[in-house]
């Protein structure tokens, strides 16, 4: 038998409600033997005291509910957003605030560079912000006007490029494709807003975003990433999981020293139903501690602020037309039955509330028809989800992971434009989800917003927009129900609750170790509580080990 | 590029508008011509792979579902395993799904390098389009297929009355009205033209042709002569300004100024492609364009004169030789 290892710690929140705190936790091969006072532990046998955080908090390590591995290949380009946002090593990038500020940062980064065949490439970008005129081609060829320069913007849905990129697409003014954006001139200005201009473009200089995203390097950014937030286990979702990017979630996540416990969804659409539950058979049986494979997920809309979420009447604020099925509402029910009858859970991304009440409506039909009372369908983003649906989610047994991020970022917006006040005054409704008993969770969907649970947690608690607007004060929640949202909450909506979540016997040994007490700190201070690391199946990972890159 | 691109059509159309019946109809009836089909649709009915094996092509799949970047870079990356093989197939006939736009699945083939965009075909299912269009849910999203047609289909109309018949007509009208409309049943419609790699095909002087007694009432074949060099903005203008009834024209000119110099002219929905044309050591095809349009297709010699604008002082007159 290996050896036991008690942890003191200056206070530990267990999140289990028998005993909510406790000074010591034991742990042996990674799995907790109890927490509480180190005479409720000694009985376990001989044991090694690690006081290393004497002066920490322990939390249950915190999982990310809805992330994308993406998270890793953005950081190999440049960050140009306009809020400072901290790199996967750890270094915080600069808040850029105009279009000249991000042309100085990326000449500045093209100096660096000797080769004068690599393109330039930096994400983030977001003229919401702005005011006064778009990005042009003329701006990115002040950087270069011999290597590519693409500056994608922070939706991942429209791209700015220099004049080397439009040449080399064969993009001119004779280009007769929806989303080229032409100038006064009638000549392409370089932004690029349609998904064929842009994978084009990207394509001309050699970029295949979706291949990066499967790279080791991404992956290890990923979970650095998530470590530097406290995060021991992190979804991608979703993911068509070819040959080489399981290989390369296996190889990673096989390492000791890799510092995160994976859940990819299989990204249901990428094939026809029958061939993806297959898929799913021969993904399971490969799961790991630390890969979890057997989750599936089903995009039904866009998103709100691309107007593309599909709503019911009044449809959106400003009287944009009604957004995108991404699935045919008349397949839903049939898809997701394939998978279910397989036994394999399926989360459904959706935005608006016409999708949200079309995906009940499936699962309503297909759970009377095979039921299964831990199916646990969860729905992802449900932004739009009001009273009724709630009360309808909890009858079915279904899950929320709501997008508290959204509330800062973008809430402004919300309230102006795309729901007026009274719909974005209930968005990503917490309140009413845990008032109906709907098991919920919250999220980031890094690399859309940045991953940090703490932060997540903290727009839940305050629902405060950029502007200081407090959105919907009735459907804040505590502190203490915005902590378990990101732990137990997350560990629900992924059928992992009997394992992680909760620092209580039998579960696994992931902490997320802060500088302060995230209760003490309170609905203000919550997101500036400092994490020191994690600790993933009783090994320690120190932030500060994290390499610079 | 060292081989000529490869003609991508798009067939387009809600779930149960006739779109597999008319891929699999497509693989039945033609021969001589490698087709590979893509499908982006996973409904009920399958592609018979079998029959596209048989016939030298392949069917691939594609993510279901709206094109959004997960599914969009799916697409891309068949594309170009396609275009990059040894041996490319002749044609590529994308089956959208019936959310998907099939204008982003044409736009990239505008794009693509290695691709040229061919027609777009939307189906509508006659019985049951004028449900989806007040559907709350599918409104929009049938709406913005039809707009995307080159040429849309009203398929089914065997089981429709004709008042209805006609409301299905104003409705498709309403949404494409530069698109022509043809009515089918079955997904009956003659492949060759609409699929086919379209090369000129010897034909008399303006002579018109329908296509076999089948197609005859659907589609109408015209030729018409290209013997005096044409001035290039005059045929542009023509070509892109000609009544939706013309579905397609392809074939040789030569245009003022170097009329030694042949260029390939290929007109498809309303987008044109006009480049040099080198006959690389082979004959000199004829210089003609062949016409293929709906029934109402104007007249070869209409044609001839659209494209043949008087011009002040030469003396000549505008209706040919
Ligand atoms: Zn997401």
């Amino acid at each position: 038998m290996s050896g036991i290892t008690v942890f003191r710690a200056k206070k530990i929140l267990t999140m289990n409600p028998r005993a909510p705190v406790a000074s010591h936790v034991a742990v042996r091969d990674g799995i907790i033997l109890g927490a509480g006072a180190l005479e409720d532990l000694s009985g376990w046998g001989a044991y090694d005291l690690d006081e290393g955080f004497a002066d920490k908090v322990l939390m249950p390590g915190m999982i990310e509910g809805h992330s994308h591995s993406m998270e890793g290949s953005v950081w190999q380009d440049h960050y140009v957003g306009y809020y400072a946002r901290r790199g996967p090593d750890g270094v915080e990038r600069p808040a850029l605030r105009s279009i000249e500020e991000v042309v100085a940062y990326l000449q500045r980064a093209e100096a660096e560079m000797g080769d004068s065949e690599a393109a330039i490439i930096a994400w983030g970008f977001d003229p919401i912000y702005f005011t006064g005129p778009r990005m042009t081609a003329a701006d990115l060829d002040k950087v270069s006007t011999s290597r590519p320069v693409v500056v994608v913007h922070a939706s991942f849905h429209i791209i700015n490029v220099n004049s080397v990129v439009l040449s080399r697409a064969n993009i001119d003014a004779d280009t007769d494709v929806m989303g080229i954006m032409k100038g006064g001139d009638g000549a392409p200005n370089g932004e690029l807003q349609g998904m064929p201009a842009r994978f084009l473009a990207l394509g001309a200089i050699g970029r295949d975003h979706f291949e990066e995203m499967g790279k080791k390097e991404s992956l290890w950014r990923f979970a650095r990433s998530a470590q530097l937030a406290g995060v021991t286990t992190a979804t991608d979702l979703a993911n068509a999981l070819p040959e080489k990017t399981l290989a390369n979630l296996k190889e990673v996540t096989g390492d000791p020293g890799y510092p995160l416990r994976i859940v990819p969804a299989f990204l249901g659409l990428s094939c026809p139903a029958a061939e993806g539950v297959a898929k799913m058979r021969d993904l399971s049986a490969q799961s790991t501690d630390k890969l979890r494979l057997g989750l599936v997920k089903l995009v039904a809309d866009g998103s709100i602020q691309g107007f593309t979420a599909r709503l019911k009447e009044p449809g959106y604020f400003n009287g944009s037309p009604n957004g995108l099925w991404y699935i045919d509402p008349g397949q839903i029910a049939g898809t997701l039955s394939a998978y279910h009858e397989a036994g394999f859970q399926v989360h459904i991304h959706t935005n608006g509330d016409q999708a949200t009440e079309t995906v009940l409506d499936a699962i309503e039909e297909v759970l009377t028809r095979t039921p299964n009372p831990d199916a646990r369908f969860t729905l992802q983003h449900c932004q739009m989800a009001h009273e009724a649906h709630f009360a309808r989610m909890a009858r079915l047994g279904v899950c929320a992971n709501l997008f508290a991020n959204h509330l800062y970022y973008w809430g402004d917006q919300h309230y102006e434009q795309t729901m007026g006040p009274e719909r974005a005054e209930r968005m990503n409704a917490a309140n009413t989800a845990a008032r109906h008993g709907v098991p919920y969770a919250i999220h980031s969907d890094a690399p859309i917003t940045p991953l940090a649970p703490l932060f997540t947690a903290w727009c839940a608690v305050n629902r405060k927009t950029v502007s200081g607007r407090v959105l919907g004060a009735a459907e804040r929640i505590s502190v203490e129900d915005a902590l378990r949202a990101v732990t137990l909450g997350a560990a629900y909506t992924l059928k992992l609750d009997s394992e992680l979540g909760s620092i209580e016997t039998g579960k696994r040994a992931d902490f997320t170790v802060l500088g302060e007490d995230p209760l003490a700190a309170g609905a203000e201070g919550l997101k500036d509580v400092p994490v020191w690391g994690t600790v993933l199946g009783g090994r320690a990972f120190p932030c500060a080990d994290i390499p610079k890159e | 590029m060292s081989q000529e691109p490869i003609p991508l059509s798009v067939i387009g159309g809600f779930l149960g508008a006739g779109k597999t019946t008319l891929l699999n109809r497509l693989l039945q009836g033609t021969s001589g011509v490698r087709y590979a089909v893509i499908v982006n649709d996973f409904g009920d009915l399958a592609i018979d792979g079998d029959l596209a094996a048989e016939h030298g092509g392949d069917t691939l799949t594609f993510a279901n579902g709206c094109l959004c970047c997960t599914l969009g870079d799916s697409l891309l990356t068949t594309l170009n395993d396609l275009t990059r093989r040894d041996a490319p197939p002749d044609h590529i006939v994308v089956e959208a799904s019936g959310v998907a736009d099939p204008r982003q699945i044409a736009d990239m083939a505008v794009l693509h390098p290695g691709l040229r965009r061919d027609l777009s075909i939307v189906l509508v299912d006659a019985e049951t389009i004028l449900e989806q269009a007040r559907d709350e849910r599918l409104k929009e999203t049938v709406e913005r297929q039809a707009a995307a047609a080159d040429l849309l289909v009203l398929n089914k109309c065997d089981l429709v009355a004709r008042d209805r018949r006609a409301k299905v007509r104003d409705w498709a009208a309403r949404q494409a009205p530069e698109a022509p409309l043809i009515e089918t049943e079955h997904a009956r419609l003659p492949l060759e033209l609409l699929f086919a790699r379209d090369e000129v095909k010897p034909a008399g002087p303006g002579r018109d042709t329908a296509k076999g007694h089948d197609h005859g009432a659907l589609f109408r074949s015209r030729s018409v002569p290209m013997v005096r060099p044409l001035d290039l903005a005059a045929l542009r203008a023509g070509l892109t300004g000609l009544p939706p009834s013309v579905l397609r024209a392809k074939g040789f000119v030569s245009l003022a100024g170097k009329p030694e110099n042949l260029h390939l002219v290929q007109l498809v929905g309303r987008r044109l492609r006009i480049h040099a044309w080198d006959a690389g050591g082979r004959a000199p095809p004829r210089r003609e364009l062949v016409f293929v349009g709906t029934p109402d297709m104007p007249s070869g010699e209409w044609l001839e004169r659209a494209l043949y604008p008087p011009v002040v002082g030469t003396g000549l007159d505008n209706s040919g030789e």
